[in-house]
């Protein structure tokens, strides 16, 4: 019996270490006082020569690993002295973080490169595992003037620069046009979603698809895209750090969406890519990243058509938001591996390199003086996306610097379009929630 | 005075089967202390710091972690969430795994098949379980859908609506392991004595009677066997919940919300390490309860 008790406790002390196992693999911090982020010192790069070689880790976004494996090639040919090693480090934005935050605490096998998205690149700030560029941008001469500005003032923070813009998107409306023919519509997207809920039944008779409209999968998606209902109709989910997710304004905005789903009965809400469900054909229209444009355009067997984020009663221009991700450099690795990093950053975000990189994925080209004459005869729809950069708006603080904001507002968004729950009390719920993250992760380590 | 001498040679063989047994035994428990009672202890330790994975440094904040968890609304949903999850998928793979396993030991045609058959999901990876059962659930174009739409019906939203993602981990989960719970059922069948089943046949019990007055009691020990096994490796199951719900959405049972705390959005190391020394203290306790309690009622013979 004492034999069996001591086997048996053992399988189950074993069976709960596995959980702390992989805490404890990552090697413990040090204990101190103070938690708030130490003013970051730049760091001088006076007689620093670049490493023989880097890690660079991507998630080759918008299925571009072969134009970065092209772009690196060319990299290397002009600097024969310097071997970029292209690292697959996730699926996706969190799997990158979350390979990175665990590197990061075992404080090895860290890259020079690394891709961030535009959730995560502030708690690397608020965690010091990024540099600023500052002082490698004055050493290298990066022509800070010609990136698009909305595009590189979204990594400024304490008056320093974070990050560069790498693939960076924004929503797009796509539309199915044989559909929107069919049902007697206008070759273009909707103005406002009031007028796309007029045409919605007109679409679902004349068609058969399933939706007349598919809302993004909620898991990616709700948290960014959820920003255009919610500021067409005059509310959003934060001003600065004041939580306004359920301000009469911004519960209007999401009952809007719940009806869509319900009351009204026209859109669906995608499982996992809209991009995918709309190229077959299970509704006429989505929105998706424009970093889904070069993929949909491959995969519908019907034409396409792409426009701006349609306004709402409140506002009808400057209601989209810009997200994807942008390039930064650890704090823990040799300075001669930033040099090196920072040397391949300022490479690939060279007009012509930014240009080629936006033709494979239908990202952004993040330079103005990108030449895109060559991409434009060949994908058109990618002007569409060019010219809303010009009306896009900065994203709410809650969902871009509060950590884990994004998924709670993707499980809100799940209430209210899978369960249909009442939109106030979710609202209500969702604001006490993100104050709280807020007082526990982000106040403390805010500098006064 | 040959009593000291034969004392002696007693004491020498000891020594030598002792240092066998070091010899055989070190190894092991050198790779369990440090593979696992090591980071039990250093977990301890983490569960009372306020650190933020990724960053270099912490403070020590004693209890606060744990206050936290049990004062938030978290405890309530992420306890919930586990008691589910464990109810439904123990109880769901032993009965349909009796059941199973009282059909193979029909001996009926084709019963060979079925058993491998029953058994192959088990050895499945779990990753690729989950990923192919996402498409069969996906409401756009899984074949679940297809179906449901044949009889007219729309697909449930299976992979956003919370509570129906935690049904959909569920159903897969049990799929995925009764076949393990129908093996062991069936050797514990095919090893019941059959003079007492004779005898009771003899007496004129009725299939269901012997099944519930005989059988089953003589299949204690394997029940026993796989409630211990079925439930510790059910509040560890982390692969199908990871692959179909990354989010958690509706799934975040203890072991999960531990490892989404600390490598998910929120990066609170030490707040996950306190929930994993909660799931280690409920392990503990079940643990001991069935070996104190239930252990007791179970019939060896």
């Amino acid at each position: 019996m004492a034999l069996n008790l001591d086997r048996r406790l053992f399988l189950s002390l074993a069976g709960a270490g596995v959980g702390a196992a992989a805490l404890t693999a990552c090697g413990g911090p040090a204990t101190g006082s103070d938690t708030a982020a130490t003013p970051a010192a730049d760091v001088d790069f006076a007689g620093v020569t670049p490493a023989a070689s880097f890690d660079f880790w991507s998630t080759h976004p918008g299925k571009s690993q072969d134009v970065e494996k092209s772009l690196i090639e060319k990299f290397q040919a002009k600097h024969p002295d310097i071997k970029v090693n292209l690292v697959t480090a996730g699926a996706n934005y969190e799997e990158i973080a979350q390979k990175f935050q665990t590197a990061q605490a075992a404080n090895s096998g860290l890259p020079a490169l690394v891709v961030l998205s535009d959730v995560w690149w502030f708690r690397y700030y608020l965690n010091e595992s990024i540099i600023p560029l500052d002082s490698l941008i004055t050493k290298l001469d990066v022509q800070l003037g010609d990136f698009r500005t909305s595009l590189v003032d979204d990594y400024k923070y304490d008056g320093k620069q974070w990050a560069l813009p790498y693939g960076r998107s924004t929503p797009l409306f796509y539309y199915n046009k044989d559909h929107f023919a069919a049902a007697g519509l206008p070759d273009r997207a909707p103005a406002t979603w009031q007028e796309f809920a007029g045409w919605a039944p007109k679409l679902k008779a004349a068609t058969g698809a399933q939706y007349a409209f598919m809302h993004p999968a909620l898991a990616g998606y709700a948290g960014w895209t959820l920003q255009n209902n919610l500021w067409g109709q005059g509310g959003a989910w934060s001003n600065e750090w004041t939580m306004t997710c359920d301000s009469p304004e911004s519960v209007a905005a999401l009952q809007a969406a719940q009806d869509s789903v319900y009351k009204d009965a026209w859109a669906g809400v995608s499982s996992k890519e809209s991009a995918d469900d709309f190229s077959a054909g299970l509704a006429s229209a989505t929105l998706s990243s424009t970093g889904s444009l070069i993929g949909v355009l491959k995969s519908a067997p019907f034409p396409v058509g792409v426009g701006f984020l349609p306004g709402g009663p409140k506002a009808t221009t400057e209601v989209c938001p810009t997200g994807g991700a942008g390039l930064g450099i650890p704090s823990g690795v040799t300075k001669e591996e930033q040099l090196a990093a920072a040397m391949f950053l300022q490479f690939i975000t060279e007009p012509e390199n930014t240009a080629a990189f936006s033709a494979a994925t239908g990202y952004m080209p993040t330079r103005k003086s990108a030449d895109m004459s060559a991409v434009l005869a060949t994908t058109p729809q990618i002007k569409t996306a060019m010219d809303q950069l010009a009306v896009t708006r900065v994203q709410d603080h809650a969902r871009v610097f509060i950590p884990g904001a994004d998924q709670e507002m993707a499980k809100a968004a799940a209430k209210i379009l899978t369960q249909e729950a009442d939109v106030q009390a979710t609202m209500t719920e969702l604001k006490a929630t993100l104050e709280g993250i807020y007082e526990m992760d982000v106040k403390p380590r805010l500098k006064a | 005075m040959n009593h000291v001498p034969r004392k002696r040679r007693r004491s020498a063989r000891n020594r030598r089967d002792f240092f066998v047994f070091l010899a055989l035994a070190l190894p092991n428990l050198a790779l369990i202390a440090v593979f696992t009672y090591l980071p039990l202890i250093n977990n301890v330790y983490y569960s009372t710091l306020n650190w933020t994975l990724g960053s270099a440094s912490a403070t020590v904040v004693g209890l606060q972690n744990y206050v936290t968890f049990f004062t938030s609304p978290d405890a309530t949903k992420v306890l919930g969430t586990t008691a589910v999850f464990t109810l439904a998928t123990v109880g769901g793979s032993m009965v349909l795994g009796l059941l199973v396993a009282l059909a193979l030991n029909t001996g009926a045609r084709g019963t060979t098949f079925a058993r491998s058959a029953v058994f192959a999901p088990y050895v499945l990876s779990g990753v690729g379980v989950g990923l192919v059962w996402l498409f069969i659930f996906d409401p756009g174009y899984g074949v679940l859908s297809w179906l449901l739409r044949g009889l007219g019906q729309q697909s449930p939203q299976w992979i956003n609506d919370p509570q129906l993602s935690l049904a959909m981990v569920i159903i897969v989960y049990v799929w995925k392991n009764l076949g393990y719970c129908a093996v062991v059922f069936l050797a514990g069948l095919q090893s019941l004595p059959t003079d007492v089943l004779e005898a009771a046949a003899l007496d004129g019990a009725t299939p269901f009677r012997r099944f519930v007055s005989v059988s089953l009691p003589l299949l204690s020990p394997t029940t026993f066997f796989l409630l211990i096994t079925t439930m510790l490796s059910s509040l560890q199951a982390f692969d199908l919940i990871r692959i179909m719900t990354p989010l958690g959405t509706g799934t975040s049972t203890l072991i999960y919300e531990s490892y989404l705390q600390a490598f998910g959005a929120f990066n609170r190391a030490g707040y996950s390490a306190a929930i994993s020394v909660v799931l280690f203290a409920i392990l503990l306790v079940i643990t001991v309860v069935q070996l104190r309690f239930v252990e007791r009622k179970v019939h060896y013979s």
